[in-house]
């Protein structure tokens, strides 16, 4: 089938694609930024038992946010938000989850989707920082 | 060679205007997205479905030639659904089926491989990466495996390097779309 006569050539595909997701921008920075509020008000659990379910509605929106910001290339937001997701998958079930890194993640996340993307270094500095977090947190245990 | 790991070429043509594709994601939006991307490369989507249970209603009855599906999804997920298209979905037992996910849990990294999906894309993506994988899926030559549990496209394709050489086929077809348009400009010239 892909073989067949007519068509259209690679490069003019591509480009029509990226054309094509171009246009919906507008559109996926409004879902970034609802999906950065859904983070945000996610409420720390009160027990155990809240826990697997409050860590499922943030991993839901983290990911969220790398669906809507991944087609634009904004892979600082991206990055944030995997290094959640990694975080929350890597949580042990039977131990309470520092709710910290939850919200140093929406905080970060915000501070990313508002400064300039021409403010290379602070991004840099909140994805360095988040890097320390994760690092931190995803050591094995002595 | 089967093609897979072939690197595209900008100047290559393909043709998957007759393609009949089906793309499954919850988010409304993660859909239309990727329904554009698909439509900036020729094909027309077919069939969306925001739900695993959707999809199989339509995969029990009508062959499609390419599913897109996103790996999580409430309820029934991608993997699950792969999976039941694989063993009870006759029309599309053998369907091309590429998952994407935008990060993968830990836990579900076997699930990707034994579900029987030909490719998991993980995000971020680029238009080019998932053009990439329908082209290989399209000229994917790999056998169809059942072992044990599993029925898919065979894993072992770690020693396939890409190939670089020049496809004689992608030559020839190049050749002749440049001819037809030669001609379609020539007649529009004697107009």
């Amino acid at each position: 089938m892909i073989d067949s006569p007519g068509g259209v050539s690679v490069g003019a595909a591509l480009a029509q694609a990226r054309a094509n997701i171009e246009a919906r921008r507008a559109e996926a920075m409004a879902v970034v930024e609802v999906q950065i509020a859904v983070l945000e008000a996610v409420v720390p659990p009160a027990n155990l038992e809240e826990q697997a379910y409050r860590l499922d509605e943030a991993y839901r929106a983290a990911n969220a946010v790398i669906d809507a910001a991944s087609p634009f290339e904004l892979l600082d937001l991206c990055s944030a938000a995997s290094g959640l997701c990694d975080l929350i998958d890597g949580a042990p079930a039977d131990e309470t989850y520092d709710w910290r890194i939850v919200t140093v993640h929406a905080r970060s996340l915000r501070l990313l989707q508002t400064l300039p993307l021409e403010e290379v270094a602070a991004r840099a500095t909140v994805l360095e920082s988040l890097r320390m977090v994760a690092e931190r947190k995803l050591a094995p245990k002595a | 060679m089967s093609g897979v790991g072939e690197s595209l070429r900008e100047s290559a043509v393909i043709n998957l205007t007759s393609a009949t594709t089906m793309v499954v994601d919850d988010s409304s939006f993660g859909l239309d997205l990727t329904c554009q991307a698909l439509r900036g490369f020729g094909i027309r989507t077919s069939y969306t479905c925001q739900s695993a249970a959707e999809a199989m209603e339509i995969l029990a009855e009508q062959p499609i030639d390419l599913l897109v599906v996103d790996c999580e999804m409430p309820g029934v997920d991608g993997y699950e659904l792969v999976r039941w298209m694989r063993r009870s979905a006759q029309a599309n037992a053998l369907t091309p089926a590429i998952m994407t996910a935008a990060h993968m849990r830990r836990s579900r990294i076997t699930e990707a491989r034994d579900c029987g999906a030909n490719f998991v894309v993980t995000k971020p993506f680029s238009a080019a990466t998932l053009l990439e994988r329908i082209v290989w899926v399209a000229r994917d030559q790999r056998p169809f495996l059942e072992v044990g549990d599993y029925f898919g496209p065979d894993r072992r394709i770690r020693d396939q390097g890409p190939p670089s050489d020049e496809r004689r086929a992608a030559v020839i077809r190049k050749a002749a779309f440049d001819a037809e348009q030669a001609g379609r400009a020539a007649v529009e010239n004697d107009q």
